[in-house]
């Protein structure tokens, strides 16, 4: 197994538990997608740095090669899966008895 | 100060943390409680694939840039971190950008009244 499919594994893995384990569906959500977007260039930032410096070397027959500012362009598919995995849980396992969060369920 | 290269980036992240933490409010109701459990699950997934990674060497680390700190044997203490400082830094950008919606929620109720 390559880091290509590693990373395609690790995203199917949290969109698994995200819809059908911890049932947070925040793929569902477009709270969701607008975090992930805004934490996408800070991603392509910080993974550049470590790649380019090579802080992180990838090995060249692990990876499908094409690259993105300088990172891997499964690094991105990684990210995705550890971010969607991170908000899932935070919305599984967050406290529900305030009344913010009961409003906030209501909006949603 | 080589060595500190990787550990200068969790830095950057952390600043960030604090710095949208600050300016946006962000606050959740036992928020370092909640943060543990979850980020426990994160930890156990993520540091599995990432010596998995190591051990395969599908990647590596550069000596000179890592403190050579290493968890279970291959893990740079760096990447224990990163797995704690992301999705940390993931949650307060969420949480951010709800309190962020919810200020401008109702001024955008008001204008669709008018």
């Amino acid at each position: 197994m390559t880091y290509s499919d590693l990373a395609i594994y690790a995203v199917l893995l949290a969109v698994m538990l995200d819809l059908y384990i911890i049932k947070s569906q925040m793929l569902t959500r477009g709270i969701y997608w607008l975090t992930w977007a805004l934490i996408l260039p800070f991603q392509l930032l910080t993974n550049s740095w470590l790649t380019t410096n090579e802080i992180v070397i990838y090995s060249p027959e692990q990876i499908i090669g094409r690259r993105l500012a300088g990172a891997p362009i499964e690094d991105l598919l990684f990210g995705f899966s550890m971010i969607l995995l991170t908000l899932s849980l935070w919305e599984r396992f967050k406290p529900r008895d305030t009344t913010s969060d009961k409003e906030e369920s209501k909006a949603s | 100060m080589a060595e500190f290269n990787y550990l200068g980036v969790l830095l950057f992240i952390s600043v960030c943390a604090v710095g949208v933490t600050l300016v946006f409010k962000v606050r959740a109701p036992r928020f370092w409680r909640t943060f543990l459990i979850v980020d426990s699950i994160v930890l156990a997934v993520y540091l599995f694939w990432d010596y998995w990674a190591i051990e395969k060497k599908i990647w590596s680390f550069d000596p000179t840039q890592t403190t050579g700190i290493k968890v279970l044997g291959i893990i740079p203490i760096e990447e224990v971190l990163f797995f704690i400082i992301v999705p940390l830094m993931s949650i307060i950008t969420y949480l951010a950008l709800i309190n962020l919606i919810a200020k401008y929620k109702p001024l955008a109720k008001d204008r669709a009244r008018r």
